[in-house]
């Protein structure tokens, strides 16, 4: 439905965005995961026309928009400040887009009512319409500025780190307000954020971005189990990652010499999934086709259904362990202590010295 | 403790100095304008408690050896003046802070040029404009000459206004309703312009006063049809009688009046834009 074809924006020489290209699905969820200056704000508002790209174009429905001002794009925006109107109370905030667009206003007084009434209804907010925005709390303002947003009926509705200014209680909520809120509109959302939770839960597809250059579209599950590059297994902060070389077969750093699984040429690489590694206990040996590794505890993470433990590797940096405490229970140990961790070789992923990954893992996991 | 609370009396002191150099004239002003008349004069004692002077500026006290002020004329004049320079001054002054705000090719240069106006002297620009009239035969008035040299002067103070206030204005707003699909000339006009109002009052105030009382300028540009303060200074400059001071203060009522009428406004504005009282509640469910 709306394509992006190799769009390149420099800001004073600094590539901001290179040659990103996307196809965007109608109907569809779509998390975009960067860092902070990753160029993802530059992204949403070369697409909102809120930037001129320095090449490259967009396409929504076949009509090439790349020069179209903002106002004639129909493509909602939803930033993330909200930037409600502060002199305009809640529903002629929303009605606003209705009543004075240039394409298409809304004349009739009694359709506007309703149109706004209805997404009022939609985002939860119909006893607050009489109110001025300054008089709303964080979440309220998030919907109004949602609701503002998808009133006109967008085409693809643009979101900016929408819930990043929100507490991490009403985070949550939001999380599946907004789901919810796109499938009865069925309108395709694209949704930044620097939150790979956020960008994992809520993607029918993910993007992730690293100095404007796009690493990954995939789904989140694919992102997460088989991440293309090794930056991408950073950014998604589920995995450990040691850097190495190979000889003799075997993945060789400063931490010691892991078996490979399978014939590769090269690595730089070598990443362990945090809960794909478990402590061995005293005594406990370490099992065939196993890697194993010496590490200092340092200290651990209750969270409930699962606990962290954070290790001290050999080479300084530091090596996490997810123990999913429904099927074990918790086990302590003594800051400073000496344990061996070890993980299936088969298990860890594998990347090449450009950081592109090797071998497919969960294949052969699965056979 | 002992040194601050020495410093303390000392800024207080500072501050009823600088309190009593400013109203002090006016005080005095104010109390000799309700000298008697006609014999009483601009100085202490008072003879009698009097409203002679202040009917004898309204024209409806017996004639007497007091000319009366030549301000009827003059005053509509200055106010003619500074209105028409209030709103030419505003509108280029937003309309040019509006065009800063995109940083353009040379907006340096093109804001010392704006700002050159407020910065060179009134004399010399009052000067120098008498003669160029005079050499190319436009004759000098108080709606011609002198009021392009109000505009040139009041201008950069209504631009520097306005930049201040855009420089504060959050320009997110505009794009949300740009992306709502409202063109822009309309955003300025629903959106941009209501925010920035506060701002426009404050431009325009200033330029009314500035033009208003503005002497050096319009006396060289004036021609013979005179503004107010320049009437006034003709008066002054013959004889001083306290019916000078009685329009002193019917003056400064009106400025008060007008300033009020400003301060109403801009609470009214501020009000709309606050919450109006009813507290703050997170009810997401």
């Amino acid at each position: 439905m709306m394509e992006v074809r190799a769009l390149a924006k420099a800001f004073s020489g600094v590539k901001a965005i290179d040659e990103f290209s996307l196809q965007v699905h109608a109907d569809e969820y779509l998390t975009l995961l960067g860092p902070s200056g990753s160029g993802k704000s530059t992204l949403l508002r070369l697409l909102a026309g809120l930037e001129k790209p320095d090449s490259g174009s967009i396409w929504l429905n076949g009509v090439d928009i790349t020069t179209q001002p903002t106002h004639m794009r129909n493509l909602g925006f939803v930033q993330q400040k909200y930037a409600l109107f502060p002199h305009l109370n809640v529903i002629d905030n929303v009605a606003f887009g209705l009543r004075h667009r240039e394409l298409d206003p809304v004349t009739d007084p009694a359709r506007v009512e309703k149109r706004v009434a209805d997404i009022l209804e939609l985002v939860g907010l119909t006893d607050l319409g009489g109110r001025m925005v300054g008089q709303l709390s964080g979440g309220q303002k998030q919907r109004v500025s949602l609701a503002r947003t998808l009133v006109t009926e967008p085409k693809v509705c643009l979101l900016d780190e929408p819930l990043g200014a929100l507490d991490a209680n009403l985070r949550e909520r939001m999380t599946v307000e907004l789901q919810k809120i796109r499938r009865a509109l069925g309108v395709t959302f694209m949704h930044v954020t620097g939150n790979e939770a956020e960008a994992i839960a809520m993607g029918d597809r993910m993007i992730v971005l690293d100095r404007g250059r796009l690493l990954q579209v995939d789904p989140p599950d694919t992102i997460f189990t088989v991440p293309a590059t090794i930056d991408v297994a950073r950014y998604i902060n589920a995995y450990n990652i040691l850097s190495g070389t190979l000889s003799d077969g075997r993945f060789t750093s400063s931490n010691g010499a892991f078996p490979v699984v399978g014939d590769v040429p090269e690595l730089g690489y070598y990443a362990v999934r945090y809960d794909a590694a478990h402590v061995l206990a005293p005594g406990e040996m370490v099992p065939d086709g196993s890697a194993s590794m010496s590490a200092r505890f340092i200290a651990s993470e209750f969270m409930g259904s699962q606990i962290i433990y954070i290790f001290r590797r050999i080479d300084g940096g530091t090596f996490e362990v997810v123990r999913h405490l429904s099927r074990e229970d918790p086990a302590s140990y003594e800051r400073d202590q000496q344990c061996t961790i070890c993980w299936h070789a088969a298990d860890a992923l594998l990347f090449d010295v450009k950081g592109r990954l090797v071998m497919d893992n969960s294949m052969r996991g699965a056979a | 403790m002992r040194n601050f609370n020495f410093l303390k009396a000392g800024l207080g002191f500072y501050t009823a100095l600088f309190i009593t150099f400013l109203y002090a004239p006016f005080v005095v002003m104010g109390i000799l304008s309700f000298q008697a008349g006609p014999e009483g004069g601009p100085q202490f004692p008072i003879i009698e408690w009097s409203t002679y002077w202040y009917q004898h500026v309204l024209g409806i006290a017996p004639p007497s050896r007091v000319a009366p002020l030549p301000i009827a004329e003059a005053l509509t004049r200055s106010l003619t003046l500074a209105f028409a320079t209030m709103v030419v001054s505003t509108v280029l002054g937003t309309l040019t802070a509006q065009a800063f705000r995109r940083h353009f090719k040379g907006s340096g240069f093109v804001f010392y040029l704006v700002v050159l106006g407020m910065m060179v002297p009134g004399v010399l620009l009052g000067l120098g404009m008498a003669l160029v009239a005079d050499q190319v035969g436009i004759a000098r008035t108080w709606w011609g000459t002198a009021f392009v040299l109000h505009v040139v002067y009041t201008y950069p103070f209504a631009f520097l206004v306005m930049l201040a206030i855009f420089n504060r204005f959050d320009s997110s707003v505009e794009e949300a309703a740009w992306a709502l699909g409202v063109p822009p000339g309309r955003t300025f006009r629903k959106i941009t312009f209501p925010l920035i109002f506060p701002g426009v009052l404050s431009a325009m105030l200033f330029a009314f006063t500035l033009s208003y009382d503005e002497f050096p300028r319009t006396l060289f540009t004036g021609g013979s049809e005179v503004t107010m303060p320049i009437a006034i200074y003709g008066t002054f400059a013959v004889e001083i009688h306290p019916n000078l001071f009685a329009f002193g203060v019917l003056t400064t009522v009106f400025s008060f009046a007008l300033l009020s009428v400003y301060g109403l406004l801009m609470a009214a504005s501020v009000r709309r834009a606050k919450t109006k009282g009813i507290g703050v509640q997170e009810d997401i469910e």
